[in-house]
């Protein structure tokens, strides 16, 4: 028996997929980060639709879509925006960077300078941003998307580790199917079916969806089943450093985002372990060995989930 | 890692150690027990088995070591000479190639101690191999534990092997096996890190524990069995191999009879050893005088003194039936002046220097040297050992007149203040039969049932004014030789069958081969006796033994055309049935009466010897259909289920209901990993039934479980769906 997909969301979906083929995934992956009031990573080579998932879904939930591309010498002031002395009013004037946005595309994070990397950082945690002594609030909702190349290329500055940890969501877009990508093209031909992409929702309504996700009940027995989960990333054997605690409420609050774009009003330990890899594996560092030895942070997470038993039972109190 | 590792293989050399002191529990007993000795080349062989086994040595060399210690140690135990000359190698292979053929014949009592010896070598080691299969691939040794718990118990309980010692030392090695496998048992499963740590955390307390539990047992008072020993039963029952009669109350030999009864200790010291071609009881003396209370013999000077070599002046059977010539030795231990011999007695071997004087009432002979009373260190006597013609035997309905009035009256005697019903109970025994042997095989066999227990502790010494025997027989029936030889003697003189009482020893405990066809056995104060000799006038005297447990090794020569009686087969003699154990009785119910409870207890302990067969039976039975019954369980248990959950309203039963469910599936072998969600199983649990139900049954208990409850009205659908599936496992 299926489950009933709860209907704005599935609009929202639908309208992502008429311009994004193949990719409903990542994209209810991204609402789910949406609705949690996470931000996501994505880690991809250029050119797979990053960029234009990230607008379909800002044009479904009729939010303001800023794109900043990060090159090396991008500065903080090109993010969060810079005050400029305006002689006719014999004052400074703010001009708000792209960062005041609701929805961020933040292309190719790790081009630049871990200084920029650190304003746009700061936006996402605390939700305002500091120019010149002067906090500015951010509207919410305030999503950002993250790209990243693969480190393993060149001119990068990998993020570190505490940065790491503000993403909700690390995933791979991945290239399409070879079908998808002939329909990619067809489309191609046409006029960017972006451009009549009718909204779905208004902000108010998403603010309201959001508040609803928190609703989502989550046992005791769920709990105790996340917090194994992170527990053991810490004393696995290949891992350095594992899941911090953060990322226990990350994965929470991602199962109950999952769990209330299903329709659902209390969370499954089928979410918790589909999720766990997108939301643990990047807050886990692996000791070099392993690496050496090609094991991957989703092979962990993997391997934790395999072992941690499924609570079939009420938790003891 | 060298360090673990070298941790590791400490570890593994301990466990190997602790099982060997175990599997040392089981050859202990050996020595003591049976016949094997040199228990250490066994010990040497399991010891290198193990060792090959821990050095992880390869097959084929480990094979081949043992191979060769078996073959060196056969030769070392078998052979002369030494083992490098080689020339024991063909009679070794002719005697295996023999006992191959006896095992092929099922003759295994044939088998010589060579093959015996080769065939417990092969079962050492298949132990030694599956002490590694369950130290190293299982991690669990409960079984092997547990038998040896068993083991060591039943021994102790039913042999003379006192275990005190190896029941700790067994626990406690033991336990730390078990404690340690478990602990691996638990690395393995969890793959967990930093063993070192984790090792130390679970070894300390595990030793503490087994340090305080073994003290504290150890320390601790210890209450007496509920029920008696049940020992004297179970030996008495195997006087083959097992210990012999506990003999008279007193220690050892004893001469005054005339005041019976009471309970004895058993004493091991050994009286002589006899090295005899046939088993048989040794004689001591006879006595023919019943007081009512014990037996006497008439005073008399008279002596009858003979010679080494001479005949001697006993003439116990009448000439012409069939007998066959035997010698026995006798080397006393003990230094009494009087000699055992057996029955039909023709001469005694011994010292020039020697002779013999015989009391002719008691038949008793004693030794003197240089016309002085001493004892003898050595003799031996030249018998003869009769094959009594049933057919005989049966002619016989009463006594001739050649017999005088002196020799009946000697014979029958019987003391006038004896109760009637004594004879009116050996009138009812033996109302059925008419010859004498009937008569007597049938009081004979009346002991063995009827309710009569072999006991030696809780024995009555009769009261002032109560006859032995009729307070044996309708009172206490519970007793040892004394009792039975002497009421059977009571009996059959009321019924005027000649018949007297005969003190002496069993033929004892057999310990090793002997010369020639004899064999070894040793005689203890434990197994003194007395039995019974019935006067037959055209045989001379008969043996019979009417004590539980035990067998006069009497040579009756049944016609082989059956004449009609054939339940009397000679096989009876060692039929006597295992008794269940009594309980306590006061030892003054003679004269007052039983109490209340003991009444009680005397029905119970009635009740279970007379039942024992069926009790047995019902209670094997029992077992084995509860064994099916677990082992079947997934074929009743929702039976079991549907009963208990389907009346309940509540949603807390859905969790036990549910859980049950899962525990079903799992015995039809439909499993759950540990990982796996219950939607993902209940999909897979689905696609075996083809069905649904499974996957909608599941999503109410996640909502019961992970929603906190159930909608309501959900619930009849829930033991619908529920109830479907459960009688699915059984389909």
């Amino acid at each position: 028996m299926r489950e009933q997909m709860n209907p704005t969301i599935e609009t929202i979906l639908e309208n992502i997929e008429r311009v994004m083929t193949g990719k409903r995934d990542v994209a209810k992956l991204s609402l789910i980060a949406l609705l949690a009031e996470g931000h996501v990573l994505l880690e991809d080579v250029p050119g797979v639709g990053k960029t234009m998932m990230v607008r379909a879904l800002a044009k479904s939930v009729s939010a303001s879509f800023k794109r900043i591309q990060f090159t090396p010498d991008l500065l903080p002031s090109d993010v969060t925006g810079v005050s400029i002395y305006n002689p006719k009013e014999l004052e400074f004037q703010f001009r708000p960077g792209p960062i005041m946005g609701n929805i961020i595309l933040a292309d190719e994070i790790n081009r630049t300078s871990p200084k920029t990397q650190s304003a746009l950082l700061e936006g996402m945690e605390e939700s305002s941003v500091t120019v010149d002594g002067v906090t500015y609030r951010l509207e919410k909702p305030f999503f950002v998307m993250a790209t990243q190349n693969p480190i393993e290329y060149e001119g990068t500055y990998p993020l570190p580790e505490a940065q790491l940890d503000r993403f909700l969501l690390k995933m791979k877009m991945g290239y399409p199917g070879t079908n998808e990508e002939i329909e990619v093209l067809s489309r191609a031909q046409k006029v960017p079916p972006i451009d009549d992409l009718e909204p779905v929702i208004n902000l108010e309504e998403l603010r309201t969806l959001q508040k609803e996700m928190k609703e989502v009940f989550v046992d005791d027995s769920i709990k105790k089943y996340i917090v194994e989960i992170s527990t053991r990333t810490r004393t696995h054997d290949s891992v350095y450093l594992g899941a911090s605690p953060r990322g226990s409420i990350g994965l929470m609050k991602a199962a109950q985002a999952y769990a209330y774009i299903h329709g659902r009003d209390y969370v499954i330990p089928d979410e918790v372990q589909y999720l766990a890899p997108f939301v643990l594996s990047h807050r886990i560092i692996l000791k070099s060995e392993a690496r050496f030895d090609g094991v991957t942070a989703e092979d962990v997470v993997n391997q934790v989930i395999a072992r941690v038993p499924v609570p079939i039972q009420k938790a003891v109190k | 890692m060298t360090a673990e590792n070298r941790n590791n293989s400490f570890v593994t050399l301990l466990l190997y150690s602790l099982s060997f002191l175990l599997l040392w529990e089981w050859l202990r007993p050996l020595k003591q027990l049976t016949e094997t000795g040199n228990i250490h080349v066994f010990l040497i062989f399991l010891l290198i088995s193990l060792l090959l086994s821990y050095l992880g040595m390869p097959i084929a060399a480990g094979f081949f070591i043992k191979i060769v210690f078996i073959i060196y140690s056969m030769q070392f135990l078998y052979f002369e000479g030494s083992f490098f000359m080689f020339d024991w190698m063909s009679p070794m292979w002719s005697d295996v190639k023999m006992n191959m053929q006896l095992v092929l014949n099922s003759q295994w009592t044939e088998l010589t101690s060579l093959f015996r010896t080769l065939l417990f070598f092969i079962l050492l080691w298949l132990m030694s191999y599956l002490i590694q299969y369950w130290l190293i691939n299982r991690k669990q040794i409960f079984v092997f534990f547990f038998m040896t718990m068993t083991y060591i118990t039943v021994l102790d309980t039913f042999t003379t092997y006192e275990a005190e010692n190896a029941i700790i030392r067994t626990v406690t090695a033991g336990f730390a096996v078990m404690g340690m496998l478990t602990f691996y048992r638990l690395l393995d499963r969890e793959s967990f890190q930093r063993k070192a740590a984790l090792s130390r955390r679970w070894m300390i307390p595990l030793a503490i524990m087994i340090l305080v539990s073994v003290s504290l047992g150890f320390a601790a008072p210890k209450a007496e069995p509920l029920w008696p020993d049940p020992v004297p039963f179970i030996t008495s029952y195997n006087t083959e191999s097992g210990e012999g009669e506990g003999g008279t109350r007193r220690v050892g030999y004893g001469t005054d009879d005339s005041r019976l009864g009471g309970p004895f200790e058993g004493d091991n010291e050994v009286v002589f050893t006899a090295e005899a071609e046939a088993r048989h009881y040794w004689k001591v003396e006879t006595k023919d005088i019943y007081t009512g209370r014990g037996w006497i013999a008439e005073e008399t000077d008279a002596r009858l003194s003979f010679l080494p070599g001479d005949e001697v002046p006993i003439h116990s059977l009448i000439e012409g039936i069939d007998t066959e010539e035997r010698t026995s030795t006798v080397f006393m231990e003990k230094g009494y002046q009087h000699v055992q011999y057996p029955l039909g007695i023709q001469q005694i071997q011994a010292g020039k220097s020697n002779s013999f004087e015989m009391n002719p009432v008691t038949e008793k002979i004693y030794s003197l040297e240089t016309s002085r009373p001493a004892a003898l260190d050595t003799y031996s006597v030249n018998y003869l050992e009769p094959a009594y013609q049933v057919a005989d035997l049966r002619n016989i309905t009463e006594l001739g007149s050649e017999f005088g009035n002196q020799f009946i009256n000697r014979y029958t005697q019987l003391p006038p203040e004896l109760p009637a019903r004594v004879k009116e109970l050996a009138e009812e025994v033996t109302a059925e039969h008419e010859n004498w042997f009937d008569k007597t095989r049938a009081i004979e066999s009346y002991f063995r049932s009827s309710g009569f227990t072999y006991d030696q502790r809780d024995v009555a010494l009769p009261g002032q004014g109560a006859d032995y025997v009729d307070e044996f027989l309708f009172y206490t029936k519970q007793g040892y030789c004394d009792n039975f030889s002497t009421s059977m003697v009571v009996m059959l003189r009321s019924v005027g069958i000649p018949s007297r009482w005969v003190k002496g020893y069993t033929e004892g405990e057999y310990r090793s081969l002997g010369e020639g066809n004899a064999r070894l056995y040793e005689v203890t104060n434990n197994n003194a006796h007395s039995w019974v000799e019935v006067f037959f006038p055209n045989v001379g005297w008969v043996p019979f033994e009417p004590t539980q447990g035990f067998s006069a090794n009497v040579d009756f020569v049944f016609d082989t055309t059956p004449s009609g009686s054939s339940e009397n087969e000679p096989e009876e003699e060692n039929e006597a049935e295992p008794v269940a154990a009594t309980p306590d009785q006061p030892e003054d119910k003679g004269s007052t009466g039983p109490s209340g409870i003991s009444q009680i207890w005397a029905k119970v302990s009635t009740f279970f010897y007379e039942q024992w067969e069926w009790l047995l039976g019902t209670a094997a039975l029992t077992i084995a259909l509860f064994f099916l019954g677990y082992r079947k369980r997934y074929m009743w248990m929702p039976a079991y289920y549907i009963f208990r959950y389907k009346s309940k309203n509540n949603d807390e039963y859905i969790e036990k209901a549910y859980i049950a469910l899962l525990g079903q599936l799992d015995r039809i072998g439909l499993k759950r990993k540990s990982n796996q969600t219950l939607r993902e199983y209940a999909a897979y649990v689905d696609q075996f039934f083809s069905s649904k139900d499974m996957r909608r049954l599941t999503s109410y208990y996640e909502q019961f479980l992970y929603r906190g409850e159930l909608k309501d009205g959900t619930w009849n659908e829930v033991k619908q769906l529920w109830e479907n599936l459960i009688k699915k496992t059984t389909a």
